[in-house]
């Protein structure tokens, strides 16, 4: 077992973690990221479609782009990147240990000693239960993505989505591009839960989107995997209405049925939790520096609550900036002036109907942090 | 809301919820009291096993197989399913010293009436085919005294089978006090979150926490948190027979038998006591370790890495299988390695059942019949006097 000592260790390689050890390293910091993908990026180099949003975060750029840029910028800032490296655990005294598949196959157990920790994990996918829903064919949208976009694989030839939020919009547009015939697109609720611009790209595209519908039960076929999706109308309270079931033939089902915060390593951290609806589940209270309630133990992106790309870029650069500022490499007063600027961005974000909403929740979950953890942070 | 009850019992691990179960089935108005939830302290954060093989010859053991024998009883009873199975137990001797030791052990339990014996390596490989070749033997003992349990199971089991009798559980319950007669000093209601419940008999059964509740009638109960810590494994097909125990195990248990084993400094270090089982859902328990930790049950990594290697070095094989989890708990330890089973002289109407380490499981039958016993004045199936609360009382006595 060898021990490796760093300034600052960042879990997770996506866009909080990218501009978290980018800021943290420019500062000076020896950063070092690990990543359980042989990738990094986390979800930006499935992204493929252009983002939205202001000049200041990337608006046009599409996720993969953006994914090279951060990357680009983490190695010039003189990053160590570790891929194929999954952290194990976070034991008493702040130990991090590693297990990292080498060139050759094997792996090592590296146990990392970081003055600082960065948790950005994100996010997993929900599942909806149905009958037959282990079966070989059903998947999360978000899995299916990256069979198409990532690693170029078509995970089926007719598929039916369950979601319409922009992920299920997103996924249906772009499985139909890389040569899938999208069957349906079903919605329980009585109107599409994403943007109307993703909506109409697939509504021109011919998919039928089944609102107030939802899937009862998989198909299996004779060898063992999906051969179709039961569907079935659903009444207020979203429960099917019998006699109303109908088998669409699909060999695949993806479900798009939202995101709840990745939490394992924060909870083993001890970092304090509290549950909140509008972000997906448990999350850990931190203040406005990204600090949770265990000192030098940082959280950014949709580890600290679902949202989108643009938010979890700006909250890795808080918490890297915070983390320098615990090293000692960053006056207290110039980095508030930063994460202040930093903070005005993300208000700008977070407007709009749904963002207002989130601003909302994440001014009442720090105010929570100072009221209940206050100064009293615990020692890892 | 005011109530009033016959017996309360206090902590609702395998101790508290076999006591539960057996005053209520006996016809006392029971309430179980929970801090947290059913099984959310050592019960679940154990391995799954009642051994005779792991006590020392005498009340130790008699208390171990009076309960694995109950086991049977209460399974067949049950209409809740707590896994009971019983498979025999091998401590591994690695070195010829510790098979000499094991084998004074197994005349001495032979002696009692136990069915144990030896086996030497060639047995030892023909039984458990994937361990390594070059141990000296084992200690065997038939399922008879070997048995194994789901241990949250077996909580909610008999939480489960009490309730059907009229039990009332409060969990995530504080109990703020408990207050006793201004002349008598007796038991009389407990101050909860739930109100005030009223009482002429309290049984302490929390376990590491019954020290806190002791607190509040007065009395020092000398329990201390001592830490154990088991893997999980990948499921796998099944790599070991029986209950697997290394014979290492008695000496971290008991630190009067002094072996010194030819282990790494890390194995020194960590205590570690190699046991193996494998589960009805197919995965590996890789234990364990004996430390003082107060009530941090955070998993040291070194720890892990300690079972890990002295794991391996018994079963070659588990190195192609992966490690899932781990997770570690508090045993209640008593100095001298018995529960207190007991009455409290200076509270009356307070009794005590708890400290039994690591048999809380393994015990747990027994000790909910002792209990009853003592409550309704009968005579306990057999002498109990050495797991007295007032035995305490008099080493101070001597000392001073």
């Amino acid at each position: 077992m060898s021990i490796r000592k760093a300034d600052v260790l960042v879990i997770g390689a996506g866009p909080a973690g990218l501009s978290a050890s980018i800021e943290a390293a420019r500062l000076g910091a020896d950063v070092i990221i690990v990543d359980l993908n042989m990738k990094p990026g986390g979800q930006l180099f499935k992204q493929i479609h252009k983002f939205f949003g202001s000049s200041a975060h990337h608006s046009g750029s599409r996720g993969i782009d953006i994914g090279r840029m951060l990357l680009d910028e983490a190695k010039d800032a003189g990053v160590t990147i570790w891929l194929k490296s999954t952290v194990i655990g976070i034991f008493p005294g702040k130990k991090v240990s590693i297990e990292r598949e080498m060139d050759d196959g094997t792996s090592e157990l590296v146990t990392l000693l970081p003055e600082e920790i960065v948790i950005a994990t994100g996010a997993s996918e929900n599942v909806i239960r149905f009958k037959n829903w282990t079966t070989p064919g059903v998947m999360g949208a978000g899995a299916a993505q990256t069979m198409i976009n990532v690693n170029h694989v078509r995970p089926g030839k007719r598929v039916v989505m369950l979601g319409s939020g922009n992920v299920g919009l997103i996924v249906s547009y772009q499985l139909m591009q890389a040569g899938c015939d999208v069957a349906a697109l079903v919605e329980a609720a009585p109107k599409v839960g994403g943007y109307a611009v993703h909506a109409a790209k697939i509504r021109r595209a011919g998919v039928p989107i089944l609102l107030r519908h939802t899937i009862t039960e998989a198909v299996i076929g004779e060898d063992g995997t999906v051969s179709g999706a039961v569907i079935a109308e659903v009444d207020e309270h979203f429960k099917p209405i019998p006699g109303t079931e109908e088998t669409i033939d699909c060999d695949v089902i993806t479900l798009a049925a939202g995101l709840k915060p990745t939490m394992d390593l924060i909870k083993l951290a001890g970092c304090e939790l509290t549950f909140d609806g509008v972000f997906g589940g448990y999350i850990p209270l931190h203040d406005e520096n990204m600090e949770t309630s265990v000192r030098g133990v940082f959280v950014a992106g949709d580890s600290t609550g679902v949202e989108e790309a643009n938010t979890a870029l700006d909250e890795g650069r808080i918490a890297g900036i915070s983390a320098a500022v615990s090293l000692g490499l960053i006056s207290g007063s110039d980095a508030d002036e930063r994460r202040d600027a930093i903070w005005e961005r993300l208000d700008s974000l977070r407007m709009g109907p749904f963002g207002e909403r989130r601003k909302k929740e994440k001014d009442h979950l720090i105010g929570l942090f100072h009221e209940e953890v206050k100064d009293q942070r615990a020692f890892a | 809301m005011e109530k009033y009850y016959d017996v309360i019992v206090i902590g609702a691990g395998a101790i508290g919820s076999s006591v539960a179960y057996h005053l209520q089935e006996a016809g006392f108005q029971t309430a179980l009291l929970e801090k947290k939830d059913v099984a959310s302290g050592s019960s679940s954060h154990c391995d799954a096993v009642g051994l005779i093989c792991d006590k020392l010859p005498g009340i130790d053991t008699k208390m171990g197989q009076a309960s694995i024998d109950y086991f049977g009883v209460l399974a067949k009873k049950f209409k809740y399913d707590f896994e009971y199975n019983p498979k025999g137990c091998l401590y591994i001797c690695e070195t010829k010293p510790e098979f000499d030791a094991a084998s004074e052990y197994c005349a001495k339990q032979n002696a009692d009436g136990y069915p144990m014996r030896m086996v030497r390596t060639e047995e030892l490989c023909e039984m458990e085919p994937y361990i390594a070749k070059d141990l000296y033997g084992a200690l065997y003992t038939p399922k008879s005294g070997s048995v194994a349990v789901n241990p949250y199971k077996l909580c909610f089991a008999f939480v489960h089978e009490a309730k059907e009798a009229g039990l009332d559980c409060y969990t995530y319950c504080d109990i703020k006090s408990i207050d006793l007669n201004k002349e008598t000093n007796a038991v009389e209601s407990v101050e909860t979150n739930y109100g005030r419940f009223h009482t002429k008999k309290i049984v302490d059964c929390a376990g590491v926490w019954a020290p806190e509740i002791g607190k509040l009638v007065g009395i020092d109960i000398p329990i201390e948190p001592r830490k154990g810590t088991n893997l999980v494994s990948e499921q796998t097909p099944q790599l070991c027979f029986h209950k697997i125990l290394e014979y290492g195990y008695m000496m971290s248990k008991f630190d009067s038998i002094n072996f010194k084993r030819a282990v790494s400094p890390l194995v020194d270090k960590q205590n570690i006591a190699f046991n193996l089982e494998y589960t009805m859902a197919h995965n590996l328990l890789v234990g364990g370790n004996r430390l003082f930790r107060g009530m941090d049950t955070r998993t040291e990594i070194e720890t892990m890495k300690a079972i890990s290697e002295r794991a391996m070095r018994f079963y070659p094989k588990l190195r192609d299988i992966k490690c899932i989890r781990a997770y570690s708990g508090v045993r209640p330890f008593v100095k001298d390695h018995l529960p207190i089973v007991s009455d409290v002289d200076s509270v009356p109407g307070f009794y005590i059942a708890a400290g039994h380490e690591g048999d809380g499981i393994c015990f747990s039958p027994i000790t909910g019949k002792f209990v009853k016993q003592l409550i309704c004045n009968e005579p306990t199936d057999f002498d109990i006097s050495k797991l007295d609360y007032s035995r305490f009382a008099e080493k101070e006595a001597i000392a001073s």
